[in-house]
């Protein structure tokens, strides 16, 4: 039900360090911003496009994809061209298409474990302090997808119970006994973690 | 952080990536279809409070961020986060917790059930609209050079939406306050 939005592949970005990828990812985004002319902005635009589109994603997908945020792009600018200059108009297009590809290509190849192994390396420090356990994060992310398609489920049954009764299917009537049916498991889901040793308890400082 | 806690986040969220799968609904007078999953940050800040339901949204923006479909229409990824409207995915953290903020103040146990639906009202208001839209209205300006009035005329078209969801939001808040209190309970 839920898979990650990366595809296998063998291309530089695949094998390059998810660190690396996102400071990457980062630093450019930044630098675009500081840069107005288009005489590096286009460039930039068609060496992202070409990153993404070889990153072994489909045509077809690669595009379909893209399709809601370049709609939402098309609409500012738009709107931007109007009211201020076509020319700031394009500079916010091809910066934005240039980050939004760029983006889009990290996610392409990056597997969603190496993410999360990542998360949990990059919050080391805070555990050290004592903030937050690490750990936490992957258990957070394992019990969200285990559990999506069990409350996908209820939320199926609540459905024909209101069919049943010959009601309407209506958010309202749906929501409450969702969130209910589901977070009362709460309780037994966590002494079932507990059960199992997987939070230790943070081992007191000598 | 208790256990208890950590699963009660985990779950929301997993509730929140649900309510994305369902089928946006219309209703007649308002143009934009209502999906279920953006009553979230208004749902998780008055149901799980400030905290829980801020980290709630922590766990999704990270999500999206690693490139898990979890946002209505299949969407997500770093694009997302990168694109223009990715100051309202970060305003869902800071808009859950005020939501929450306000609710844990506002609303009582015992207390009679007009003062609750009232106070979750108004925790719906100032923190899943308000809130939201002050960081990211500015954030579209800052991405895109659209004038930040234009923005907000445009943001109109969306307020009479947000307005049914905080009423939504609201009664299914205190059909959960009075079927499985979890708002003021710390394990």
């Amino acid at each position: 039900m839920l898979n990650g939005l990366n595809i296998e592949g063998t291309t530089l970005l695949h094998r390059m360090s998810v660190r690396a990828k996102l400071a990457i990812l980062l630093v450019c985004g930044l630098a675009l911003y500081a840069v107005s002319s288009l005489y590096i902005l286009i460039p930039a635009f068609v060496i992202a496009a070409a990153i993404y589109f070889t990153t072994g994603l489909a045509f077809r997908e690669a595009i379909s994809r893209l399709k809601p945020i370049l709609f939402t792009i098309m609409i500012l600018l738009i709107a931007t061209a109007y009211l201020t200059s076509i020319h700031e108009a394009a500079e916010s297009f091809f910066r934005l298409m240039a980050i939004v590809l760029f983006a889009g290509a990290v996610t392409a190849t990056t597997a969603t474990g190496a993410f999360i192994d990542e998360i949990t390396l990059l919050l080391q420090p805070l555990d050290r302090l004592g903030l937050v356990r690490a750990a936490d994060v992957g258990l957070a992310f394992g019990l969200v997808l285990r559990f999506v398609p069990d409350i996908f489920n209820h939320y199926q049954s609540i459905k024909e119970a209101h069919r049943a009764r010959g009601l309407k299917v209506r958010p309202l009537t749906i929501l409450a006994p969702l969130i209910i049916l589901t977070l009362k498991d709460a309780d037994t889901i966590a002494m079932a973690i507990d059960a199992r040793g997987f939070r230790r308890p943070r081992e007191k400082p000598h | 952080m208790t256990t208890r806690d950590l699963v009660l986040i985990a779950l929301f969220t997993a509730i929140i990536v649900v309510l994305g799968l369902i089928p946006p609904v219309t209703l007649g007078f308002i143009p934009v279809p209502i999906t279920a999953q953006s009553m979230g940050v208004m749902l998780a800040g008055c149901i799980i409070g400030a905290k829980r339901g801020a980290l709630a949204y922590v766990l999704l923006v990270l999500l999206v961020a690693i490139g898990l479909p979890v946002l209505a229409g299949g969407r997500g990824g770093l694009a997302i986060i990168q694109g223009p409207t990715g100051g309202f995915v970060i305003g869902w953290i800071v808009a859950t917790y005020v939501t929450g903020l306000i609710a844990e103040r506002l609303v009582k146990e015992g207390q009679s059930e007009v003062r609750q639906f009232a106070g979750f009202f108004i925790a719906s208001i100032v923190g899943g609209i308000g809130v939201l839209y002050a960081i990211g209205m500015p954030w579209v300006t800052a991405v895109t050079g659209t004038p930040l009035s234009a923005v907000a005329t445009g943001s109109l078209a969306f307020i009479p939406g947000d307005l049914v969801k905080a009423v939504i939001a609201t009664l299914a808040a205190r059909a959960v306050l009075a079927g499985y209190p979890l708002l003021h309970a710390r394990a």
